[in-house]
This record gives C-alpha cells, structure tokens and sequence, in this order.
C-alpha cells in the first residue's frame, strides 16, 4: 500500500571506535541507558512519529540486532501491513550480489523494497544517536517547502564544528552549501545525518551515484554535494534538544552519565516513549547494606554493595563490599565481592571477580580514560584493570590488564 | 507441543482480600513489584509449551481484561486456539452468580467439550507459584492416575485441603478444611486429569446435593476405586486470600531462596509490559533490603519494601516494611510504615501512616492523603 513516508535506518556499520564493544556485534544494538540498545531510539521515534515501515540495513554482525528487533513488536512496529524490516545484502540471479560498499549504495541495493510502498518521500535514519525527534514535523517542513531533501540539523559549538559535516544557508533559508568536517567551518550548523528526500528524485541520484566509478558511495560524500551542485531545493530542519553520537568509548559513556539527569533528557514523557525488548526479569534487589546513590538500576539486578553515579542494566550484580563508581554496567554482567570498578565500561557477562580493580579516578594526567572491559570476558581476583584500558581478553588473577 | 489444555479460575476473589479486591478480583491482584497474580499460573502454563488456555471469569474483571489483552505476552495470541477469557454468560436462574468451582466448571462446559488436547490442567488465578507443569504431566502420565493434585510441603495457616499419600505417591485420604500443618500435604488447587474425567466430575457434581468439587467429585474417584496422585511441588507457593497472605507473601520476596524459587532463570515470569525506564535513585537517597520495579524515582529512604513500577518517593520519605503499588506518589517528609498502598496513590508532604506488620494499613487505589 502506497506510503507518504517510509524510514530506511542505516544499522550495518560495525562502529569500529567501540572497540571491543562492537568485537560481535552491531553498534546499534550495544546496550545504552540501562533499558535501552541504541537502536530503540530512532525505531521509538519512528513509531511516534507515526511512520510505520522502517526497512533497517545490516550488515555487520546482525545476528543480535536481528533477534532483538524481531517483529517490531517493542515498538508496536508490527502491523500487517507495514513493520520493521531486516535488510541484510542479497544475491539476484544472473548476479554475483555484493557487500553494501557505502550508505548511498545500501539504500540503492535495497530501492525493490521501497517501491514496494511507492512513497513520495524517504527517511534516512542512523543507529548511532540519542535523541528524540519528531520526524513528522520534519516531513511537514520537507513538504511545505518543496524540497527535494531536507536535512536535520543541531546548532553546535564553532570549536567542535570541524568533527561534522557544516551547512550553510543562503538569504532565503535554503541550504547553499554543505562541507564534510571542514578545517575552517563557516556556519555552525552541523548535519545530523538525517534526510527526508523527495523518492523520485532520490532514485534518480542514486543511479547517477551508481555508475560514478570515482564515488564512494555515501550520502554526506556524494549524494548531498551531487543534489546542491545540481541545484536542487534543499532545506534544512532546525532542531533544538538533546542529540549525542555515541560512536566512541568517552561519548557513549559521556552519554549515558547525562541519563542521570532527567532534565537533559526526559524519558518519562508518556507522550513520546522510548520502547526497549525488555528481558523477563523480575524487580531488582537492593540488600541490606547496599547503598545506591544518584544512579540507575533495572530490574533483575542483585545490589549488595554501594554504587554511585552510574548506570546498571538489567541482571547486573553487584556484591558485598563492592563499589562501582560513575561506571556503565551492561546486562547480566557481574561485579563480585569487594571488587571496584570505577570510571569504566563493563559489557555484557562480563565478570569481575572479587578484590579485582577495574579503572581509576581522572588524576589530571594526559593518558587518563575511562577503561573498558569487552563482553563476556573475566577479570581474574585481584587482578588490576588501568585506566584507558580496552580488553578483548579476559585477565588472569592477580594481573594487570592494560592491552589495546 | 504437549497435550495439556489450561484452565485457569479467575471467578472469585476471597473476601478477605478486602479492600485489595474491591475493584478487581484476585487474579488481576498486582503482586511482587510488577506482576498480577494471575501472570504465574498463564507463564506456568506458558513455560510448560501449553498454548491453549480458558480463564474463567466472574465478576469485576476489567482489570483482569486490561491486563491479558490478547494474550500477547505469554505467546497465547493465536489464529486457531491460544487464550480464551470466558466471561460469565446470563443463566435466567440466576446461577450466573454462582460461588462453588463446579458451578464454574458447569458454566463453561460447552467450552469444555470442544477442548482439543486429551488432558486438562484446573488451577487457580491467585496462586503465586512456579510450577513445572511439563514435570508434573509427565508424571501424572506416567502414573496412570486419573487425577494429579499439586501440592506443597508448607502448609498454610488458612483453611485447606489435605491429601495422605502411601508410598506409591497415591492418595489414601483426603481431609478437609484443615489449619496449618498435619498428616499429608497441603494442596495448592492445581489439578491435571484428562478431559473426559473431567467432564465425569462435572457429571456427577451437576445435582443439587452433590454439589462439591472436593468431596463429591474428587471424593467420587476415589470411592469409585479410582486413583489420585501427589506431585509435590518443590518451590515457594501461596493462594494469595487474605490481607495477611498478601503482606507476608510480597515480604517473603526480600529472601533470595524465595525469590530464586518464584523466578528462577529457566522459567521465566512474563507480565504485562509498559514502557518503563530504569528506576532512578537521586544523590541523598537510601535503599536498605528493597525489591524496586523499574520506571521509579526514588529520592527518600527505603527499608524492607516491595516498590512497583513508576513510585515516586520524594526527599526526606521514609517508608518501613510497605508495598506500594504501581504510580503512587509519596510526598517529601511523608512517613509510612506497614502501609500497602494500591495504585495511583497520592500521599501528602509530610503525612505519617503506620500500621503494624499484622495488621497492615490498606490505601485503596486512587486515594489522595
């Protein structure tokens, strides 16, 4: 049936700044806020936005991101006649089928699918952000003022300006030109990395893209300069609110530090709720000598010990004596008796086995960051974690663990 | 697949669950920070690969039918089969109000008729207990009996039925309306048989003197040289029926044997979801042996509660031995202290509440104190 809109969120990047975190799976899926993977925002989005065909393109390890989406039933995504839609690569006959080699050539291999629904305009959504933003307001903007692509954009400071992709408009609102990470940016108005095209024209670049040998393929690289030297309208959608990338180590723990500050981002709202796949976990358990302060907890959790400004996923435990410190916890992952982590990442499973120290306070020094220690790995008792550490590999009792 | 159709009584509530039931009826009782009672039996149910199940409704089930829905959660949302609710349907003799569980059985025997499976397993909506129901089919098989009754080795201190077993596990006595511990074990009013005993019972109780599950139908089988089997269950069970059960049951989430046997890992517990976040703790906040729901803000001090989904406790609260139900709001410097508040409470700033561990104090949902 025929769509105004239908979204294609581009899910298939390993997002290889995460290190050991994404080592197998997605970015999108990573764990985020406690309740949440990554992914839930622009899917949540999309169903309060009212858009109910989101086509998600994967590519890199989707095994996890696929069960997790499933139906779309978390996010009420799955009616019968629209609804989530894994997209992995795909062979024809007669073709040898290829690799998705960039975001322009992702939706170009996937434009069957968006025919299907004959929408007059495409969402190109992104699985790394946090944010809540009503794309139909967006669309509405698109519409009314008969562009050919509008893209979102964020105020951001002129410092930071040179890490995204800069707009700047002309006299009559319209963007004139589009720089990628610019050493001398000469707006503040960053791209991010979101677009509503008008379909037929989109279809028409992404064939021209297509047969460019020389182009890599990619929408911020090739298809946004293509459309502006062409001198379509472009328009750019000003949006004000909370927005982080999450691409690396300090944004994805910088970001989840500011879910403990309800007034950055306000996920109670009922008007616009951020769904997650929740596990099945009964209410979580916080002993008799636990002490929790200025920090999130999810069900299924077992706190004996005392945590502090961080954030717990589902089914963590925390053990007796132990402390956890401005640390992100993902689920199922198992702090034990009198450990400390401290200014760290844990992935999911992950163990920390008693009396082991993972991570240490800032102490002003150049080399200082937050540790990580990746999925399903053990850190032996007594062993010590350093700061900045990123480990693949588990680490042997009473050792020191610093591996890259 | 496994041969077994569930049918679940969700008609009556015990009039001592006073006013806890007073706009629902037990089955839709919230219980443990985040389910109803009825969640245990369905994901019992549901965990044993049993995917067609009847509930047998009453009275006063909005609450009931808000929370199943279609089923969804517990995998029972079915083109053919899957959840069936059975509301009463208008006898003109009155008998749609009916108090016994033959009465119930008789209101839904066209449904009975038509079920597909060969066995049929009768259990109540307000028990809190996970039972391996594939564990106790497989027995009951095996055995040959024509009944199985789930029992526990805890007795309740409330009146109950009693089953003597000999040593091949079958029942040689049956006693009724017993107080705490004695010979036999205590049942939980979980039974397997097959569809056609079933029926036999329903038979032989559809008469006007005859009229007692226990002691005309299951007492029948046993008369007529048939046999009952024991299957004792090895885990936490209690028929939530009083204000007291409620209090002690909820509390008894705070030990983590419990806990481990109301929910261990290989069978899950599913409920009815919401779009909750993480609860949040503030800076100055305490929390001393709490069971807490996600969606929380909890700004005061906690010590020895049950805490459902979406609580606010606003600073300086200090609440002791409470069950507060979903959404209530308790206001800063407000004291409670053996309070069960149900949902959508409002406590003032600065209120004290007490009652004493037994006999707790009841805030019925949707006050504002």
């Amino acid at each position: 049936m025929k769509r105004n809109c239908i979204a294609m969120l581009l899910a298939g990047g390993q997002g290889s700044r995460l290190y050991a975190l994404t080592k197998d799976v997605a970015k999108p899926s990573v764990p985020f806020g406690g309740k949440y993977r990554i992914i839930d925002f622009p899917l949540s989005n999309c169903a309060n936005s009212g858009i109910d065909v989101v086509g998600v393109l994967t590519q890199y390890r989707p095994l996890k991101l696929n069960s997790y989406i499933g139906s779309g039933q978390a996010y009420d995504l799955d009616s019968s006649d629209g609804g989530v839609f894994i997209l992995p690569p795909y062979q024809s006959a007669g073709e040898k089928g290829s690799w998705f080699s960039g975001t322009a050539n992702a939706i170009y291999q996937n434009m069957g699918f968006i025919e299907n629904y004959n929408p007059d305009n495409v969402l190109i959504l992104s699985g790394d952000h946090i944010y809540k933003m009503d794309y139909s307001e967006m669309l509405r903007e698109h519409v009314q003022h008969e562009a050919a692509c509008t893209i979102s954009v964020i105020q951001v400071s002129m410092e930071e300006a040179s890490r995204f992709g800069i707009l700047s408009t002309g006299g009559d609102g319209y963007i004139n030109e589009f720089e990628e990470k610019p050493k001398q940016p000469k707006s503040d108005l960053a791209s991010m990395g979101i677009y509503i095209f008008n379909w037929q024209k989109l279809r028409e670049y992404l064939i021209a893209d297509e047969n460019d040998p020389n182009s890599s393929k990619d929408f911020g690289k090739n298809i946004i300069p293509a459309m502006l030297a062409a001198g379509e309208k472009m328009w750019p959608y000003r949006f004000s609110g909370y927005w982080r990338d999450v691409g690396t180590i300090t944004s994805l723990w910088d970001a989840n530090m500011d879910m403990l500050s309800p007034t950055l981002i306000n996920l109670h709202d009922p008007d616009w709720p951020i769904r997650s796949k929740s596990p099945i976990r009964p209410p979580h358990y916080a002993g008799p000598d636990s002490r929790i302060s200025h920090s999130i907890v999810t069900e299924g959790c077992e706190i004996e010990g005392s945590v502090e400004n961080s954030v717990l996923s589902s089914s963590v435990r925390v053990g007796r004596g132990a402390r956890v410190v401005y640390s992100i916890l993902m689920p199922g992952c198992r702090v034990e008796d009198g450990a400390v982590v401290e200014y760290a990442i844990i992935g999911e499973n992950a163990v920390i086995h008693a009396g082991a120290h993972v991570g240490a306070q800032p102490d002003g020094s150049e080399g200082w960051s937050v540790a990580t220690c990746g999925p399903d790995i053990e850190v032996g008792s007594g062993a010590v974690v350093k700061p900045g550490a990123m480990l693949y590999d588990s680490v042997p009792a009473g050792e020191g663990g610093e591996s890259k | 697949m496994i041969n077994l159709h569930g049918l679940i009584l969700a008609d009556r509530s015990s009039h001592e669950l006073r006013e806890l039931v007073m706009c629902r009826t037990s089955a839709s009782l919230p219980y443990a920070g985040r389910y109803r009672l009825i969640d245990f039996a369905l994901s019992s149910m549901q965990n044993a690969l049993v995917r067609d199940v009847g509930v047998i409704m009453q009275q006063d089930y909005q609450s009931l039918l808000d929370h199943i829905g279609s089923g969804k959660e517990w995998d029972m949302s079915r083109k053919r089969g899957g959840l069936r609710l059975l509301p009463p349907f208008g006898l003109d003799d009155g008998r749609s109000q009916y108090s016994s569980i033959i009465d119930a059985l008789i209101s839904v025997q066209g449904y009975i008729r038509d079920i597909k499976q060969d066995y049929v397993c009768l259990c109540r909506g307000s028990l809190a207990a996970n039972i391996d129901l594939a564990e106790v089919m497989k027995r009951h098989v095996s055995s040959g009996a024509d009944v199985t009754v789930v029992c526990s080795e805890r007795s309740p201190e409330r009146r109950h039925y009693r089953f003597v077993a000999d040593d091949n596990g079958y029942v040689s006595e049956m006693l009724m309306h017993r107080t705490g511990a004695g010979e036999g074990y205590a049942s939980l009013e979980m039974y397997i048989m097959s569809k056609e005993t079933m029926l036999g019972i329903i038979d032989r109780c559809d008469s006007a003197i005859n009229r007692k599950f226990h002691r005309d139908g299951l007492g029948g089988i046993l008369s007529g040289g048939g046999r009952i089997a024991v299957y004792i269950h090895p885990g936490y069970a209690v028929n939530i029926d009083t204000v007291d059960t409620y209090y002690r049951s909820n509390m008894d989430m705070l030990t983590a044997q419990n806990r481990r046997e109301l929910f261990p890992d290989e069978r899950p517990v599913r409920t009815k979801g919401r779009a909750d976040v993480s609860t949040h703790y503030a800076e100055g906040a305490s929390v001393k042996n709490c069971f807490v729901a996600d969606g929380c803000y909890i700004e005061g001090s906690i010590e020895n509660c049950i805490i459902f989904r979406g609580v606010e406790i606003h600073k300086g609260a200090v609440l002791k031995n409470c069950i507060i139900m979903q959404d209530t709001v308790i206001g800063s410097g407000a004291e409670l202290s053996s309070v069960i508040s149900d949902k959508d409470v409002t406590v003032g700033e600065f209120i004290t509440l007490a009652g004493s561990p037994r006999v707790p104090l009841v805030l019925p949902k949707g006050s504002k104190i």
